[in-house]
């Protein structure tokens, strides 16, 4: 047994049982410590697989994002009288038979799927083959802005949906309701200082680096983000009533730079959705990334708009 | 894998601070798990593993044989010295605040 | 012989993962189960840059810088929203 294989059993022992552990554990904060660490887990499993992109956004999204948003919604729980301990309920009895048929399908696909042969002409193997016509070097930047426009597009489109639909909940803001680690608090402004402008400098060398390498609009979208998460989280900015143009514009920017290069391609006689060259990359990406973040952002803070808060 | 099959005499010095730093992780872990206290498991954790992380880097950056890695490596480093300085600190400040105890050297069993 | 030294310093570092999972369990206190949270994090890094010249992956760098930088949000989030025992 090679130490590459071990690595690939540790990993997956720990990803089951923690897997394990998170579903069937019963105290809320030891739970979502549990989850954290999953997401790191996760992450790791990705870079032993050698999908970076993959491991990019984990890292972003799940050291940065998940673990936030989950301490946060429990300092609510319990703010609400949540206990933190669950009480023991049996099972109900349908369970059983439930996880042992969807075990079976599993394993049932999992065994088909080891028997299938490789189809010559698979949608991956032609993107690859494509690749150089694109002009792109990372294969999965290729994918989501050449192969597949329509479908990222659209997933911008549900992001916007999704921070429409929050804000219609919304009701009314309350300033300074999140209870929030004061930035004066010692370390606390170092830290922002020198972090913040580390997270605009990787984000955008992600953005310029998706075309050939790893990383792409959503993991700088993710990191921008991370970024937005940790001024919201010190109290740096703070909600605002209503949204103004800016954050209108900025939300809307990823969907509408689709649109209009997907449509001007329309109008000028090529095929819908079709990119008129890597500057079209780049300036959908750009847009993309912003929209991705402040939209994020915006859902994290539970704001139409932030604002600098005036020491 | 690393540029050359063959283990050159620069290599021997990597795989050594790499090991050590390895050696300053197992001791942080060790600390985590049976120290009496919060604050001592804190202190045993974060001091230990930074200097293992510093081990690791300086290990990795003789391994590599590039400056451009090295100086990475350096960042991050450095970046994760703050972030474990700053986290440190407050989840100190957060156990004393919410009437974490110090173990005294008599109450220890 | 650098291949296979990189290779136990990995499967070394992922056992103290595993080990560290013990203190959740343990607790006491939530700080405890937030240090454990601080050791994922610190050994994810060190995994992370010694895989990235293991495989011979650039890219995993990027990742472990990532995780450098965006480490203390977890904790900022942790120390601003629970108190044990105290309502915030």
């Amino acid at each position: 047994m090679t130490i590459g294989v071990l690595v690939d059993l540790m990993l997956a022992l720990a990803l089951v049982g923690l897997s394990l552990r998170v579903v069937t554990g019963r105290a809320l904060f030891r739970d979502i410590v549990l989850f954290i660490l999953f997401g790191l887990v996760i992450a790791l499993s990705w870079s032993r697989l050698g999908a970076p992109d993959l491991a990019l956004a984990e890292a972003a999204i799940g050291a940065g994002l998940t673990g936030a948003l989950m301490l946060m919604a429990y300092r609510r729980l319990v703010a609400g009288g949540a206990e933190d301990v669950a009480p023991r309920r049996r099972p109900p009895l349908l369970a059983v038979p439930v996880a042992v048929l969807t075990g079976a399908l599993v394993a049932l696909i999992g065994l088909a799927a080891l028997g299938v042969e490789r189809v010559p002409d698979a949608a991956g193997t032609i993107v690859l083959e494509e690749l150089g016509a694109s002009g792109l070097g990372n294969a999965v930047t290729a994918v989501l802005l050449v192969f597949r426009g329509l479908d990222t597009m659209l997933e911008m489109a549900v992001l916007l949906v999704a921070l429409l639909g929050a804000w219609a909940v919304l009701g009314e803001v309350h300033p300074g309701r999140l209870h929030q680690v004061d930035r004066r608090t010692p370390l606390v402004g170092a830290l922002l200082t020198t972090v913040a402008p580390v997270t605009l400098l990787i984000a955008v060398h992600l953005l310029l680096a998706g075309t050939d390498a790893p990383g792409g609009a959503f993991q700088a979208g993710a990191v921008l983000t991370g970024c937005g998460v940790l001024l919201v989280l010190t109290g740096t900015v703070r909600p605002r009533a209503a949204a103004g143009l800016a954050t209108k514009l900025l939300v809307i920017a990823g969907l509408a730079a689709f649109v209009m290069i997907g449509a001007s391609a329309v109008a000028l006689g090529r095929a819908p959705m079709s990119l008129p060259g890597t500057w079209a990359v780049y300036l959908i990406e750009t847009a993309m990334m912003l929209s991705i973040a402040v939209t994020m952002t915006l859902l994290f803070a539970r704001a139409r708009a932030l604002e600098p808060e005036r020491a | 894998m690393s540029p050359s099959a063959s283990t050159l005499p620069g290599d021997w010095i990597g795989i050594a601070l790499l090991l050590l730093g390895c050696a300053f992780y197992g001791a942080g872990t060790a600390g985590l798990l049976r120290f009496p206290d919060v604050y001592s498991r804190l202190h045993a954790l974060t001091k230990a593993d930074n200097q293992g992380l510093l081990l690791v880097c300086a290990g990795l950056a003789v391994l590599a044989r590039s400056w451009r890695v090295a100086a990475l490596l350096g960042v991050i480093w450095l970046l994760g010295l703050m972030a474990a300085a700053v986290s440190a600190h407050l989840i100190a400040r957060h156990a004393r605040h919410s009437g974490s105890r110090r173990t005294s050297s008599e109450e220890r069993p | 012989m650098t291949a296979i030294a990189l290779g136990l310093a990995v499967v070394f570092l992922l056992l103290n993962l595993l080990a560290g999972l013990w203190r959740i369990g343990q607790g006491p206190t939530a700080a405890d189960r937030m240090l454990a949270v601080l050791l994922f994090g610190s050994t994810t890094v060190a995994v992370l840059l010694i895989m990235a010249q293991w495989l011979g992956d650039e890219a995993l760098r990027t990742v472990a810088l990532l995780f450098v930088v965006l480490a203390t949000i977890v904790t900022l989030a942790f120390v601003g929203t629970t108190r044990d025992g105290e309502r915030p």
